[in-house]
């Protein structure tokens, strides 16, 4: 029962914040409803007994992923503060295909079988943290080396060009 | 509670992000939309593995928290990078590369 | 006793040795003399030897004798090389060889103005001739023949072509070679199909009438070249090219007999083919018509001669085609021997006055009476003069035609025999009587190099005829001479050509009326119409041909190969539209792509 009313709310804000973003006029206003809907998200992960992933989410997602967004927003501004506007020529095609996946998956997932009944608990925090030194170690280095890559390619991306030595002008 | 309502949920944060990803002119909000959906997979991960059992969900869910992290990091490297080039970020106007 | 197959083996070898050794010493060659002794010492050998088989053994037939295992098959032989010895054979190697030897001996004095290594070769070719001939004669089955068949045209080629430095007798001599060998391609696709259907190269087999029929036509088609049968018989009159002693021996006694003596020889095939026969019975009559009515037109006395022969070819497969084996071999024997003095007689004429033209001669009676007398007789006795010999073959040719029921071919042989008649009768009064021309003042006999052949073949003329009942015990069939109301017929045209051709060209009284008849013809003669549409069938059809050809390559093949790089061109072209450069529309591209997979995969 009150994972329904729970479920519901958090429905709701999800849908809603989601529309924002994508239909807002002013990008600082998307960037921070994405905020609300990372957050929704997070809010959703801890109806679906997944505490460790909802504290990840508010910290990397609502914490990291918005802040960057402001900095690349503010960044990036036009010299005139004319709007991005979405033509009305876009729109269309665009509201027709989002609508057709969805009809798509839905069909999707209405035509599958066995899809799992639940009953079964999540695991908790130990049980994942165990599962990433020993299970998924290799995946966990990996990753961690995708993430190294990520930050130094980064900056050598958006490095400007005369640092240092003065070599290669933009 | 079941499962498919959560699907539903996904589905539809998927398909907004979809539309934002097909009709935003500006390269931030298609990097916006694309992490609304690489959230709603990340909801669709997490209510199979809260209903399957095991934790095989959650932790692709971490991963793909981790991968997109990386990627939205890349992704505005790349656009700092169009607007010290074209001293704007319009997506249908960095088209280049084309025949 | 000697061995029939030694004598034949003889008969054989002793030509081609001296032909090598002609050959393959030059000196002998060079000097002339010595050269002519081998060879004629090798045809008097040929023909010795082949008397005394044909006295000893023509009644018996020996059958055939294997001499060498030639193209081993799997497991059994595919063809031998052989002797075939029975009646037919051993009476044609006799004539072959007499008549070889006449006209060798006359060459002696004919040729004395040639030089020596002139000679050498004129003798080693002479040589090579009979030694091809009479392998085609003794041949035991139709490879070996197709053997001796080649080596024939060659030596006729070689032979025509005598005075090479002259670019008429070059030609004659190619074209001869031609023209014969489109009708040998008949030969050896017969041989391969006859081949494939019984695994043998025999004559002696029994097919179905179809493969029968298609293997007959194909033999006859080289029968119409080898024997200037219409319309293979252009290279005939050109032939004449050669020297004199050279068209008596191969273009009228005994290599175009060739193409008799294979329908001859492959009888058992020939009378399973029924259609083949009425096929030879109508082009024989055809030609011999035809032929004969050009030969009256001719001024030179060798293309009179020329056209009869082919004429009396005509006769001879006609006969052939209405089933009477007898009468085209019997004709075939008694032609050799008086169109062979006919030529001969025409060479002793050409060596008197220099030259072929009729114009040139005249009032030859007085001054070479022998030759005149033989040539009369030669010309009667081609006429179907009664006693002489080619009275008894050409009235049993006639009376066979007509009884098998050929009445239209018959109807052409018995005009031709009016025409034979009147042509003949206007040689022997233009060359031998009236007023003689200035050339002809001069004219005089050759020596008895020249005169003895004439007469040794006049005798044969008169003699050979009533060898028809010995003839007839060789093929087995019952030859009595009666006198039948085609005979008595064909004998009054005979009479009635000559008389008209003495008004016309002695009396010289009836000279307009007749001849306007035949001046179209003349004019048809001298246009050459049949060798223009040679020309222009072989000429032009192969151009066309290969315009055709060069057409479908350059259109069609490179056509499509052009095509192929033309469609990856455009279709490039338009295709390269797709890269927008937009990556918003690159990602309806992967959705759509996504959605269509998913689609399909629910569907299915």
């Amino acid at each position: 029962m009150m994972e329904h009313l729970a479920f519901v709310v958090v429905a709701v804000a999800l849908i809603v914040s989601a529309l924002r973003v994508v239909t807002s006029k002013n990008l600082v206003h998307s960037v921070l409803w994405l905020g609300v809907t990372l957050a929704s998200t997070a809010v959703m992960y801890l109806v679906l007994e997944a505490p460790f992933l909802a504290g990840v989410q508010i910290l990397l997602y609502t914490g990291g992923v918005v802040t960057l967004m402001i900095f690349g927003v503010m960044l990036t501004r036009r010299v005139d503060p004319r709007t991005v506007v979405n033509e009305q020529s876009r729109r269309l095609p665009g509201a027709a295909t989002a609508i057709l996946t969805f009809l798509v998956l839905v069909a999707a997932a209405l035509a599958t079988d066995d899809l799992p009944a639940g009953g079964l608990h999540a695991p908790d925090t130990e049980t994942l943290g165990r599962s990433f030194l020993t299970e998924h170690v290799m995946a966990f280095e990996v990753l961690s080396l995708l993430l190294l890559a990520a930050m130094v390619g980064a900056i050598v991306l958006a490095r400007r060009r005369d640092y240092g030595t003065g070599k290669e002008k933009a | 509670m079941s499962l498919p309502p959560y699907l539903v949920v996904a589905f539809a944060l998927f398909c907004i992000g979809l539309y934002g990803v097909l009709t935003r002119r500006n390269a931030i909000g298609l990097l916006l939309s694309v992490e609304l959906m690489a959230n709603a997979v990340n909801i669709n991960f997490v209510a199979f593995a809260r209903f399957h059992g095991g934790h095989a969900g959650q932790v692709f869910a971490l991963f793909a928290i981790a991968l997109t992290v990386a990627e939205v990091v890349v992704g505005l490297a790349l656009v700092m990078l169009l607007y010290r080039t074209r001293k704007d970020i319009l997506v249908d106007e960095a088209s280049d590369l084309k025949h | 006793m000697p061995e029939p197959a030694h004598l034949a083996l003889i008969a054989l070898l002793a030509p081609i040795a001296a032909a090598v050794i002609i050959g393959v010493v030059p000196p002998l060659r060079r000097a002339g003399k010595p050269a002519i002794a081998v060879s004629i010492a090798a045809v008097l050998a040929s023909l010795a030897a082949s008397v005394v088989l044909f006295v000893m053994y023509v009644d018996h037939p020996v059958g055939t004798v294997e001499l060498a295992a030639w193209l081993p098959g799997s497991g059994t032989v595919l063809a031998e090389v052989g002797l075939r010895l029975d009646g037919i054979s051993i009476s044609m190697l006799v004539v072959v060889t007499l008549v070889a030897a006449c006209v060798q001996i006359f060459s002696i004095g004919y040729m004395s103005d040639e030089t020596p290594p002139a000679l050498g070769r004129y003798f080693g070719f002479h040589s090579l001739f009979v030694f091809a001939m009479n392998l085609l004669v003794v041949a035991p089955n139709l490879l070996q023949l197709f053997v001796g068949w080649e080596l024939v045209g060659l030596s006729s080629y070689l032979l025509i072509g005598f005075y090479y430095r002259k670019p008429s007798a070059a030609r004659a001599a190619v074209k001869a070679f031609w023209v014969t060998k489109f009708g040998d391609m008949g030969l050896l696709i017969a041989l391969l199909v006859l081949y494939g259907q019984t695994g043998d190269f025999s004559w002696d087999v029994s097919l179905s009438i179809g493969w029968a029929t298609v293997i007959t036509l194909l033999l006859f088609l080289a029968v119409m070249g080898k024997s200037a049968q219409f319309p293979l018989h252009v290279w005939l009159p050109d032939a004449m090219e050669g020297p004199t002693p050279v068209s008596a021996l191969l273009h009228a006694a005994t290599m175009v007999a060739a193409g008799v003596y294979l329908v001859v020889r492959a009888d058992p095939l020939f009378s399973q083919a029924p259609f083949t026969q009425g096929v030879m019975a109508w082009v024989g009559g055809f030609t011999a018509l035809f032929a004969a009515v050009i030969a009256v037109v001719q001024t030179d006395i060798k293309r009179v001669l020329a056209y009869s022969t082919c004429s009396q070819l005509g006769y001879m497969v006609c006969a052939l085609g209405a089933g009477s084996l007898m009468g085209g071999f019997f004709h075939l024997t008694t032609h050799a021997f008086f169109k062979a003095l006919l030529f001969l007689a025409a060479g002793s004429v050409i060596h008197a006055v220099h030259s072929n033209e009729l114009s040139d001669m005249g009032g030859l009676w007085s001054r070479m009476k022998l030759t005149t007398t033989v040539f009369i007789v030669g010309a009667l006795a081609l006429a179907g003069f009664p006693l002489l010999s080619g009275f008894f073959s050409k009235d049993l040719i006639l009376e066979a035609v007509f009884e098998r029921g050929f009445v239209v071919p018959w109807a052409f042989l018995m005009i031709a025999a009016f025409l034979t008649a009147f042509y003949m009768g206007r040689v022997v009064f233009l060359t031998f009587f009236g007023k003689p021309s200035a050339a002809a003042e001069h004219a005089h006999e050759g020596g008895l190099s020249m005169k003895l052949p004439l007469v040794i073949l006049a005798i044969g003329s008169v003699v050979v005829g009533y060898g028809g009942v010995a003839l007839a015990r060789v093929y087995r069939t019952d030859y009595h001479f009666h006198v039948g109301a085609v005979g008595i017929g064909a004998t009054l045209l005979a009479f009635a050509g000559i008389g008209f051709a003495a008004l016309v060209y002695w009396k010289k009284s009836v000279t307009p009326s007749a001849l306007a008849l035949f001046s179209p013809v003349g004019k048809l003669a001298r246009s050459a119409l049949v060798d223009r549409l040679y020309v222009a069938l072989f000429q032009h059809g192969l151009l066309l041909f290969s315009g055709a050809v060069g057409f479908i390559d350059r259109y069609l093949v490179d056509g499509v190969m052009n095509l192929i790089g033309w469609l990856a061109i455009h279709a490039g072209r338009r295709l390269r539209v797709i890269q927008t450069g937009n990556v918003q529309h690159y990602v309806y591209a992967v959705v759509a792509a996504t959605l269509f997979l998913v689609i399909w995969g629910l569907w299915s």
